[in-house]
């Protein structure tokens, strides 16, 4: 698997996690240590201000009716993924202000719109469309709609990012130009 | 921890015939009886909030409708809300070089709202204003039958105050017709209406007789409300719509839209103390403080009862005999006799009704107002089926007193015993033999029976009247669960 890992500025991506595939962090996003994210079926991109913590893995599954060249995997901004959840992903695109709760996981054929909760351990395996502001929790899987998007985790990225350079080895953000992104880019950014 | 993570292998017979493990059973060291939840009264000793650790007594909690005024349930999962502050202007964030300029006139304020860490269901969703406090001062929702909740309650209050002056009437006609008592109104002449007459004030009875004359009871009505026209064609959003248990959660709205959500009070939680219905003395009672897990009296079978435990046993197979280990504590801080025998050996409880002395019956009769029936224990025979016998072993064992140092001296003593396999410190471990009925079917449940013999030493300050016997001897019958019979 070719290894092509693309870090934007302000980036902060811990060394001891399982990167694999072509994958693309954007500029604020924190990845904790241990985490993996592998991108067998196409590349990932993950946008800015995102918190991926210990043990959560990101799978862009390879699938048979998979396009040349493959379409990739997006995240959107501001999303929270807790320490050992499971996103399983052939490919597509993942909202903003999300939160995949403590060993969630959501499998395939799963379309995730913003501003979602995924409970911690709920198990999300059917096909099935999230609507914006849709928060799943409990054993039974109860479905509640949320008036407004998750509150943002600025204030605990910025203590991260402050943090995480004292206490791990960091991989060096190697992208030094904005790559064009799809989104269009409504954080205003950091001074 | 076994106790709380595995079956009840071994089970003991309250003094009530019902079976329990040792750990849910106290003992009466004043009746020196076993006793369980089933056969003593429970009592409430202070109602508190499980959340805010508020504690108040019961006569404010009725007010207050057993509920904390300062905690909130979430309406959508029920879990505890929390309270969340927010600034309440949300200025786009000023840069610290060069946002001097507009910055003091108007200084961010603290705002609280409430939020649920489980189902992150805040007040906002149901448009709840943000608090500029933290604790205290959310709107009220009124109660839309409020009123006829109180003229409810002013009827039944009146009907319960009459039922009990007729009570007191018949009892006083009772007492006339002995004629041999004189209670205090008859000799002064005086009934509390008649001093209520003298004193000019409204009769007592009038009032609460006005209150059952005016009442009108509700009436069942036959036209209700049509349903809906689009009530059948109307995509349904379960989103929108609340479930049974959150309707229920808040009887008084019921609300059919999860838009009317309200966060429901926190309901109160209660500290109980047990009491032995036979001598009314307390068997447990907690400290009054909620955050404090101890108790002041705590008499509880597992420090005054030798503990059964069972090391392990051989497959039971019927018409054989199987070895069984088992060990045995003394929880107690003086040395124990033991001795084992089959259940149906356990002598009679004598009914020591003793010719009893005249202040005793002057208190009974002072007690008879307190319904006796009420507060008479049920007892009955225990029903259990054996289906083994224990080879009972002749001849008493001797069981040290409980010494918490010895813990961790681990000289484990070897009596070179047929019977006694190890001994340490107060445990004592025993090779015993089960006989199987022949009869047994497979797959049945293996179970057998046996009774201990033991002295207790009671520590209860002798009181001065009763002549205090110190040592005793007890009986205890414990019931071993040995799996399933092997053919
Ligand atoms: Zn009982
Ligand atoms: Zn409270
Ligand atoms: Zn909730
Ligand atoms: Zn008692």
């Amino acid at each position: 698997m070719s290894y092509n890992i693309k870090i934007q500025p302000g980036g902060t991506v811990c060394e001891d996690c399982t990167l694999e595939g072509d994958i693309t962090i954007g500029g604020g996003t924190v990845i904790h240590p241990r985490v993996t994210i592998i991108a067998e079926g196409g590349p990932i991109i993950i946008a800015e201000y995102c918190i991926i913590e210990e043990y959560s893995t990101i799978i862009h599954k390879k699938s048979d009716k998979q396009e040349n060249p493959p379409k990739p995997l997006f995240i959107g901004a501001h999303n929270v993924f807790e320490v050992g959840c499971k996103l399983e992903s052939p490919c597509g695109h993942v909202g903003e202000s999300n939160v995949f709760e403590c060993k969630s996981f959501v499998g395939v054929d799963v379309k995730i719109g913003s501003g979602c909760v995924i409970g911690a351990a709920c198990q999300l395996t059917a096909p099935q469309t999230l609507v914006d502001n849709t928060v799943i929790w409990g054993s039974e899987h109860h479905i509640r709609e949320a008036l407004e998007k998750q509150p943002s985790q600025l204030l605990q990225l910025d203590f991260l990012s402050k943090v995480m350079p004292n206490y791990h080895r960091l991989r060096k953000p190697n992208v030094h130009k904005r790559q064009p992104s799809r989104q269009s880019q409504e954080s205003s950014p950091k001074p | 921890m076994a106790y709380l993570t595995q079956l009840d292998y071994v089970k003991y017979i309250c003094s009530c015939g019902q079976l329990k493990p040792i750990t849910s059973l106290y003992f009466c060291r004043h009746c020196l009886k076993i006793r369980c939840g089933f056969c003593i009264c429970h009592e409430v000793d202070s109602h508190y909030c499980a959340n805010c650790l508020e504690n108040m007594p019961s006569s404010e909690a009725r007010l207050k409708k057993n509920r904390c005024s300062s905690c909130f349930d979430c309406p959508s999962c029920f879990h505890t809300l929390s309270t969340r502050a927010t600034l309440a202007q949300p200025r786009q964030p000023v840069d610290p070089a060069g946002g001097d300029t507009k910055v003091e006139n108007k200084q961010p304020k603290k705002m609280y709202y409430l939020s649920c860490f489980n189902c992150r269901w805040t007040s906002r969703d149901v448009g709840i204003p943000d608090q500029p406090v933290a604790s205290g001062g959310w709107p009220e929702r009124a109660n839309p039958f409020a009123t006829r909740i109180n003229q409810l309650l002013d009827y039944y209050k009146a009907i319960a105050l009459q039922e009990k002056q007729e009570k007191l009437e018949r009892e006083r006609k009772k007492f006339s017709i002995r004629g041999k008592y004189i209670t205090l109104t008859d000799k002064t002449g005086l009934t509390g209406a008649m001093a209520r007459n003298i004193a000019g004030l409204p009769s007592n009875e009038a009032g609460s007789s006005s209150a059952i004359a005016n009442f009108v009871a509700s009436q069942a009505s036959e036209e209700v409300e049509q349903l809906p026209d689009d009530i059948y064609t109307k995509e349904v959003n379960l989103k929108q719509i609340t479930s049974m248990p959150q309707r229920l959660a808040s009887p008084e709205w019921q609300p059919a839209s999860v838009a009317r959500l309200h966060p429901v009070a926190k309901l109160l939680s209660v500290k109980r103390s047990q009491r032995c219905r036979a001598c009314d003395h307390n068997l447990t009672k907690p400290e009054y403080n909620p955050g404090s897990i101890k108790f002041k009296i705590e008499l509880l079978a597992y420090y005054h009862v030798p503990e059964v435990k069972i090391i392990s046993h051989e497959p039971v197979k019927p018409g054989e005999k199987t070895a069984l280990l088992v060990k045995l504590t003394n929880p107690t801080g003086h040395e124990m006799q033991l001795r084992l025998l089959q259940p149906e050996d356990i002598p009679p409880v004598e009914d020591r009704e003793e010719p009893r002395s005249i202040e005793k019956s002057l208190e009974r009769s002072l007690n008879l107002e307190k319904d006796a029936s009420a507060c008479r224990a049920i007892e009955r025979p225990p029903s259990y089926a054996a289906s083994s016998v224990v080879a009972t072993p002749v001849g008493a064992l001797t069981l040290a007193q409980r010494d918490d140092a010895a813990e961790y001296d681990d000289d484990t003593q070897h009596d070179a015993d047929h019977i006694i396999l190890w001994r340490k410190s107060n445990k004592l471990a025993l090779r015993l033999e089960v006989t199987t009925d022949a009869s047994a079917a497979d797959g049945a449940p293996a179970s057998t029976a046996f009774a201990i013999e033991y002295s207790y030493r009671n520590t209860v300050p002798p009181s001065s009247t009763a002549a205090h016997h110190r040592d005793h001897t007890l009986y205890t019958t414990v019931l071993l669960d040995l799996g399933k019979v092997h053919a």
